[in-house]
């Protein structure tokens, strides 16, 4: 345990420290973009790693979360903080209406159900045209402490960084003191044996919806901070593809742990970096790693390390 | 009303061709319990080698179209083989997740190989027959019997031959079957190799009727899960009435409402049988 603090404590140092080491800008903002996907990952790990259901919709609630912040801001003029707060309320009621008829099925079909769900925001947001701006997306769009001579430059990357790593360890405890919660263990239960957990009294259906609304939540804040980021959305990043990075980080990295979704996250933001150099192999590459993955490494990298761990530190 | 019954013929076109992607999913659901998410894509790996063949290199359509039944069915068995076998005693999740990178690999093999142009089988079946105010295409005819024919074929085999009964044991029991002497290694292969084959002839169609180009394939598998949500799961007459039922509210919807939204309609359709009917349409209480 002591153990264990020592390395959260390190990581956030290095967290800390990332800016100050990092030389060429690039990076910093693929390090700002890992972490809005730490917060995407969080949130698919509540419902993916300890509810045991497979969302692929979670880049539509993104989505959502973006275009709502955004367009909050232009149409009404609320200030920037209030749409990044009110974004992933907005996305939660979304959430409850896909999720109350998706948590019908089970399984992999809950997992195609949601899926539609991702293809319906995006024909939305691609033909909603009077709203969304269809293809072409919306641009400008303000970052924090837009016109108010704040004494704080969001505009500056470093100042943004620290902004969102200031959020996604936020979550990141929300997420932890979710799974320890009582709530959280029901939901470890519902993975584990859901007719079990219905058959002790248990309205299962009621956890299974707040752990997908959470999730959705997670991922609308994060979307609201991406807008804002770029200062440009526009429907292509929310489509399904990026519904499975999410998978894919959450899987990755080590699926019903904390850590795991911090590890994947910036797995999934900087492997397609790595892998330019493959061009068109690409996404053959990319879905090879993750048949592989899942085969030999199904607890992730987290889990790997467990193993190593335990097998020459002898330690549990 | 000759309008209606239009969209009605457009409709069961489209919807033969999601039986059949339908048909393909349920009978691999049926026994090895996975959502076969990658089908799509290799379906349209299908289309696009039929095209390759075909137009490309001037090979007879009927051949084409067998040399790509052909190779779909071994790429289906080594799927099964290399892909879902090491996870079959993992969690099901894995395996859904094992789908979902092998949907990214054939979506990646076929752009490679083919590239991101759209394509068009040519077939070269370009009359029009007329019968009263109603046109229907005769390639449109032959996709309907065709599918219709494929449909009939599948059913039989099931429930008449000996390989269909040892699979449907397997579905029904799998510890009964291997009991009774049955190879339960070899099943899924088989069942691999029809579902495929199914999947191949669907991505004929789509390519003839339509165009094939990157992300039809997943588009396509989705309406065939829809399919079999709207049927009821792990029925064949179910999805018969399923598919056709959202072939024919989609070309409805294109038809009188909006053709960007004919997607939107065809989800919302399924969403609210989920609702109503989570059972589906010919499913048992």
């Amino acid at each position: 345990m002591k153990f264990k603090t020592l390395l959260m404590l390190a990581a956030l140092v290095l967290f800390l420290a990332l800016p100050q080491l990092i030389t060429v800008k690039y990076y910093l903002h693929l390090c700002i973009l890992a972490l809005i996907w730490v917060i995407m990952a969080q949130g698919q790990n509540l419902i993916q790693g300890y509810t045991g259901y497979v969302s692929i919709v979670q880049a539509g609630f993104m989505g959502i979360g973006a275009y709502s912040s955004a367009l909050m801001g232009s149409h009404f003029g609320l200030p920037v903080g209030m749409t990044i707060i009110l974004a992933p309320l907005v996305t939660a009621v979304f959430a409850l209406v896909a999720g109350y008829p998706s948590l019908r099925v089970k399984g992999h079909y809950f997992a195609i159900v949601t899926l539609a769900f991702n293809m319906v925001i995006f024909i939305v947001l691609l033909n909603f045209t009077h709203l969304t701006n269809g293809e072409a997306g919306i641009s400008g769009i303000h970052k924090p402490g837009y016109g108010r001579g704040a004494m704080i430059d969001f505009y500056d990357r470093q100042v943004y960084y620290y902004f969102v790593l200031a959020i996604a360890v936020l979550m990141t405890t929300l997420a932890a003191v979710i799974v320890r919660s009582r709530i959280g263990q029901i939901l470890l239960a519902i993975r584990q044996n859901e007719d079990l957990v219905a058959s002790v009294g248990v309205a299962a259906w009621r956890y299974k919806l707040f752990a997908f609304v959470i999730s959705a939540m997670f991922a609308g804040l994060a979307g609201a901070l991406y807008a804002h980021y770029q200062s440009f959305i526009n429907p292509e990043i929310f489509g399904v593809a990026q519904s499975m990075d999410a998978i894919l980080a959450v899987i990755i990295g080590g699926s019903g742990t904390l850590t795991g979704p911090v590890i994947g996250a910036f797995f999934v933001v900087f492997l397609p970096e790595y892998l330019r150099f493959a061009d068109s192999f690409r996404l053959i590459l990319y879905g090879l790693i993750l048949v592989l993955a899942t085969i030999f490494m199904p607890r992730g990298i987290v889990g790997l390390a467990r193993d190593l761990g335990t097998r020459f530190g002898g330690r549990k | 009303m000759t309008e209606i019954l239009q969209q009605i013929i457009n409709g069961i076109a489209i919807g033969g061709v999601y039986v059949l992607i339908a048909l393909g999913l349920t009978i691999v659901f049926g026994i090895l319990g996975i959502a076969h998410f990658a089908h799509g894509s290799v379906s349209m790996f299908g289309g696009y080698l039929t095209f390759f063949l075909a137009a490309q290199h001037g090979i007879p359509l009927a051949l084409a179209i067998t040399i790509a039944l052909i190779t779909g069915m071994v790429l289906g068995v080594l799927i099964e083989l290399l892909a879902y076998r090491p996870v079959r005693h993992a969690n099901h999740i894995n395996a859904f997740i094992v789908a979902l990178g092998l949907t990214m690999m054939v979506e990646g093999a076929n752009l490679q190989f083919f590239g991101a142009e759209q394509i068009v089988i040519p077939t070269g079946a370009t009359r029009v027959f007329s019968i009263g105010g109603v046109t229907l295409p005769e390639l449109r005819l032959y996709v309907i019997l065709a599918a219709a024919a494929l449909i009939a074929a599948m059913t039989i085999f099931v429930e008449k031959t000996k390989t269909g009964q040892a699979i449907r044991a397997v579905a029904e029991n799998r510890d009964a079957a291997i009991l009774m002497g049955i190879n339960v290694q070899m099943i899924p292969l088989v069942v691999f190799a029809i579902s495929t084959a199914l999947g191949v002839a669907a991505g004929v169609m789509v390519g003839s009727l339509f165009a094939i180009a990157p992300g039809v394939g997943e588009g396509l598998v989705v309406k065939g899960f829809a399919v079999l949500i709207l049927g009821g799961l792990g029925s064949i007459p179910g999805a018969v009435v399923g598919g056709i039922v959202l072939g024919v509210t989609e070309a409805l919807a294109a038809g009188f409402i909006s053709s960007a939204y004919k997607d939107v309609i065809a989800f919302v359709v399924m969403i609210a049988v989920l609702l109503l009917r989570p059972q589906g349409l010919m499913g048992r209480a």
